[in-house]
């Protein structure tokens, strides 16, 4: 029985784990849309005298796309930036209870994306962004997607945490930092 | 105790492990909360804090830097870079920090330079007996040179921290002398202790062989050529050349050096996304923060409680130096620019101080930082490369150190250092 | 005692802050000190449009704002961001000052702002780095920084300009290496912006006249007592004169300014301007509503 669930969770994490692949290219698609519309935008200034509008405030909701995308990607693959000083003094017992307190801060802020992004994304529908003529709605809603995804990362990791799972020995390869 | 709710919360969560962006957005979260008004106003700085074109730079320069070191360009300039110094005492350390000089002039990431300069330097250097702690301290301090010279987005995290009327042209121009100076004075330490090590010469390949290395490595030092002058001729802006510099590395690595394929590609991509999605959400999460500041009134709190302490500029600065260089060992550049850059800048105006020398004294400041245990990702990343743990690495590393602090004494002291050439290009 | 919080854009000093400043005095005198009003200047809140949506949020009381950063939200208030429909500083007090003032400043209403007055923002003209503009051919290619918003580009498009997108704080830097050739805005950001700097040509065809509103949260208003209500909104409407009287200081000695600084300003004659913008009224003004406050703005006298 209990293993039951815990395959259950297994396979839950790998489709868990499929959406996250899928979040992150759509986020490189993003990044590179990015560099084809900002490089157009210099052509088409310099080269042809004549600068379309709309290439400023699409590449900038483009952008806030792909940095919200990549963000809830980070809480799974846990590339996120961070630095445990309290871990160093106590006993290795201690790192899944700050891990769960963590975890729980951040699931209340993905749920607070959720909600009042989901708030921002309704008052939006009437207000059109400037030259894009779009609605406003599509300016909040990569924090409503990505808080839905940062809640969704943060439940599989407490759930694999309770089943007894590795999660908090797993450290990402990535080298990211931001200096 | 909205005071202690804010700064309290962050303090807690960060000492606990949870990432800085979080700790940015929960302390504001539970404040606005505590305070009873719409919370809605966190999410809407949260959004508003990452939408700004100026920012685009950020992603660029990352994925600039991430295609000419997995396409090889990197690898080149520190050929070259070996040719012409190694045969100076201690060539190799000599030859590490010309290589971080000629890479930060395209790269705006310390990071990405210890990694670049560093994954190809430091096993040669341990190679050839130099010591891996030597190798890794003047790699680590070498990189810092990056911030300083364009392109450099810190620069331009903390032209939007302060407002976003402080000129990024200015400060990209004004990073140049005191980027050489760092360069300079790094050299003579890397000399000096490689002296007193007895460290090894590398001989003068010959005229021929180092200007063949110089022809290999011209595509990657054009780029230099080409933000520099598309900048000043007016093809594009600050911003735009850091998408220029992402279609110009991919153009060598694609058809000059054919490096680059597409499963190298998507991996600069991936990797480029991660970086940029982990910085700017700090930077959204820091706009959430920086507003409730502003609420609060922390900074004009601040700058009458330093106001009484003392009112002589000088004093000021070095007060502010003391505690950035405190605040940086413990945190990371990118949100400490972030953070500060409201609270600092008012104060340093009102003593008048001029926001772009500031902003040259805090990235310098804050860049040593990132050298400094128990946060610093350049010196993690040095040490990682020459495997050895950080406490090897402090025991040797005080005389950088020292070569450092001597720069951002006569930067901070010395006003003329970044302000000079500014003025030069403004003409007047 | 409440303390009430109040936006504004610009630096301390500058009219619109110190005129909300006195507006505080003015409330904190008749109210016996019921109510203090803190202005956080220099956009330490967040830049317009951010902070409309915490006045309507409640999250701030009051807002210093310029009716361009509305857009469209409000059309009444679109009106007064045609070019050219105020013919001189005289005509635009005499339009704001009237009945079409009170009907605009009451539109607010729709938004959730209860918008108390108007203050003078001056009027834009464009400047460029290479010569002084007389007639809109003169314009034809050249490169015009303007706010993101559809009524600024289609305006320098009819004048056969290319409208740019560019960061505020790129402009500078822009003009000097010749990315754009020039901007427009009014004398006082002319001269603290240091564009007089780079460039030189500032050419008075003074397009547009877009007024400052002084705004409050429609949350927080429906809190206020309604005696208390009215000192508010009589407050607001005393700052004016205050405002205006700082404003023109202030144009006065931007001038000087900037002349000092070499700008060679040149005056231009309106009418082919005006004539050109034909197109971008069809545009904007097609509800019959507008058309005729359009006409009665035309109609009002100065
Ligand atoms: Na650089
Ligand atoms: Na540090």
């Amino acid at each position: 029985m209990e293993s039951d669930v815990k395959n259950g969770l297994l396979a839950a994490s790998r489709v868990f784990g499929g959406v996250a692949m899928v979040a992150l290219w759509l986020a490189g698609l993003g990044l590179v849309a990015m560099t084809a519309i900002v490089a157009y935008q210099v052509f088409m200034r310099y080269v042809m005298n004549s600068s379309p509008p709309w290439t400023e405030a699409s590449s900038i909701m483009i952008m806030s796309w792909f940095i919200f995308l990549g963000a809830a990607v980070g809480v799974r693959e846990k590339f996120h930036m961070g630095f445990d000083v309290l871990l160093y003094v106590l006993p290795p017992s201690g790192k899944p209870v700050l891990r769960t307190i963590s975890d729980l801060a951040i699931f209340a802020f993905g749920f607070g994306m959720v909600w009042f992004g989901g708030e921002l994304a309704l008052r939006g529908w009437t207000v059109r962004v400037p030259v894009l003529g779009v609605p406003q709605t599509l300016t909040y809603l990569p924090i409503v997607v990505s808080g839905l995804l940062i809640c969704l990362f943060v439940l599989e990791r407490m759930a694999l945490r309770l089943a007894g799972e590795p999660v908090d020995d797993v450290e990402t390869d990535q080298i990211v930092s931001e200096a | 105790m909205e005071y202690w709710i804010l700064f309290g919360t962050f303090t807690a969560l960060m000492l606990i492990g949870t990432p800085i962006s979080f700790c940015l957005g929960i302390a504001s979260f539970a404040t606005i909360t505590y305070l009873g008004r719409p919370a809605i106003v966190v999410f809407q700085q949260l959004n508003s804090g990452v939408s700004v074109f100026t920012l685009m730079a950020i992603p660029f320069f990352i994925f600039a830097g991430d295609l000419m070191m997995r396409g090889g360009i990197a690898a080149r300039i520190i050929a070259f870079a070996g040719a012409i110094v190694g045969h100076i005492r201690g060539g190799l350390g000599q030859v590490n920090v010309l290589a971080s000089t000629l890479f930060g002039g395209i790269s705006g990431s310390a990071v990405a330079e210890a990694a670049a300069v560093g994954g190809i330097m430091i096993p040669q250097m341990k190679e050839r007996g130099y010591g891996a702690d030597y190798a890794v301290n003047v790699t680590s301090m070498a990189a810092l040179i990056a911030l300083l010279l364009p392109p450099s987005h810190n620069m331009i995290i903390y032209s939007i921290s302060g407002g976003g009327r402080i000129s990024i042209a200015d400060l990209f121009t004004a990073g140049v002398i005191p980027g050489i100076l760092l360069a300079i004075s790094l050299m003579v330490t890397a000399y000096i202790v490689a002296r007193r090590r007895g460290y090894p010469t590398e001989p003068f390949p010959g005229f021929a062989k180092a200007f063949q290395y110089f022809i290999i490595s011209i595509p990657g030092l054009m780029l230099i050529a080409i933000i520099f002058g598309g900048v000043r001729s007016g093809i594009f802006t600050a911003t735009e050349s850091s998408c220029i510099a992402v279609i110009y590395a991919l153009l060598v690595t694609i058809f000059v050096y054919r490096t680059m394929d597409f499963s190298n590609f998507v991996h600069c991509v991936t990797g480029a996304v991660r970086t940029t999605a982990m910085v700017l959400f700090i930077i959204g999460s820091a706009a959430s923060f920086g507003w409730l500041m502003a609420y609060l009134r922390v900074a004009p709190i601040l700058t009458d409680g330093v106001a009484q302490l003392t009112n002589d500029p000088l004093m000021v600065l070095m007060l502010i130096n003391i505690l950035l260089l405190l605040l940086g060992t413990f945190m990371d550049m990118g949100p400490l620019i972030i953070i500060t850059t409201p609270i600092f800048l008012p104060m340093v105006t009102e003593f008048g101080v001029d926001p772009v020398h500031f902003g040259v004294i805090m990235i310098l400041n804050l860049g040593i930082g990132l050298n400094t245990p128990p946060l610093g990702p350049v010196q993690f990343v040095a040490a990682a490369v020459g495997k050895i743990s950080i406490w090897q690495a402090m025991r040797s590393v005080w005389p950088f150190y020292g070569a450092g602090l001597l720069v951002l004494g006569l930067v901070t002291y010395i006003p003329a250092l970044s302000l000079w050439l500014p003025g030069l290009f403004r003409g007047h | 005692q409440t303390v009430l919080r109040s936006s504004d854009t610009h630096p301390d000093g500058y009219p619109t802050v110190e005129a909300v400043k006195y507006f505080g005095e003015l409330v904190k005198e008749r109210t016996d000190g019921r109510y203090e009003v803190e202005v956080f200047h220099s956009a330490q809140l967040g830049q317009e449009a951010d902070t409309i949506e915490q006045t309507q949020f409640g999250v701030i009381d009051l807002n210093r704002i310029s009716i361009g950063a509305f857009g469209t939200q409000v059309p009444e208030a679109t009106v007064t961001q045609l070019p050219f429909i105020f013919r001189s500083v005289d005509h635009y007090h005499n339009v704001l000052d009237g009945p079409i003032g009170d009907e605009i400043l009451a539109a607010f209403d729709s938004v959730d702002v209860v918008a108390l007055a108007f203050y003078d923002g001056g009027s834009r003209s464009f400047y460029n780095s290479s010569k002084p503009i007389e007639t809109p051919d003169d314009m034809a290619g050249m490169k015009f920084r303007v706010m993101q918003s559809d009524i600024f580009v289609d305006m320098v498009g009819a004048l056969g300009g290319n409208a740019t997108p560019m960061p505020y704080g790129e402009v500078y830097s822009g003009i000097q290496t010749g990315v754009i050739d020039g901007a427009e805005n009014n004398y006082p950001s002319y001269d603290t912006a240091g564009h007089a700097e780079v460039a030189k040509y500032y050419s008075l065809d003074e397009h547009l006249m877009v007024p400052e509103v002084l705004v409050m949260s429609k949350i927080v208003w429906d809190g206020l007592a309604p005696e208390d209500q009215e000192i508010f909104r009589q407050a607001a409407k005393d700052s004016v004169a205050k405002q205006r009287e700082l404003w023109a200081a202030q144009e006065v000695e931007s001038k000087k300014k900037v002349e000092e600084l070499g700008a060679k300003i040149n005056t231009v004659d309106k009418a082919p301007f005006i004539e050109a913008m034909k197109p971008v009224y069809e545009k904007y003004v097609t509800d019959p509503k507008l058309k005729d406050l359009v006409e009665r703005i035309q109609a009002t006298e100065g």
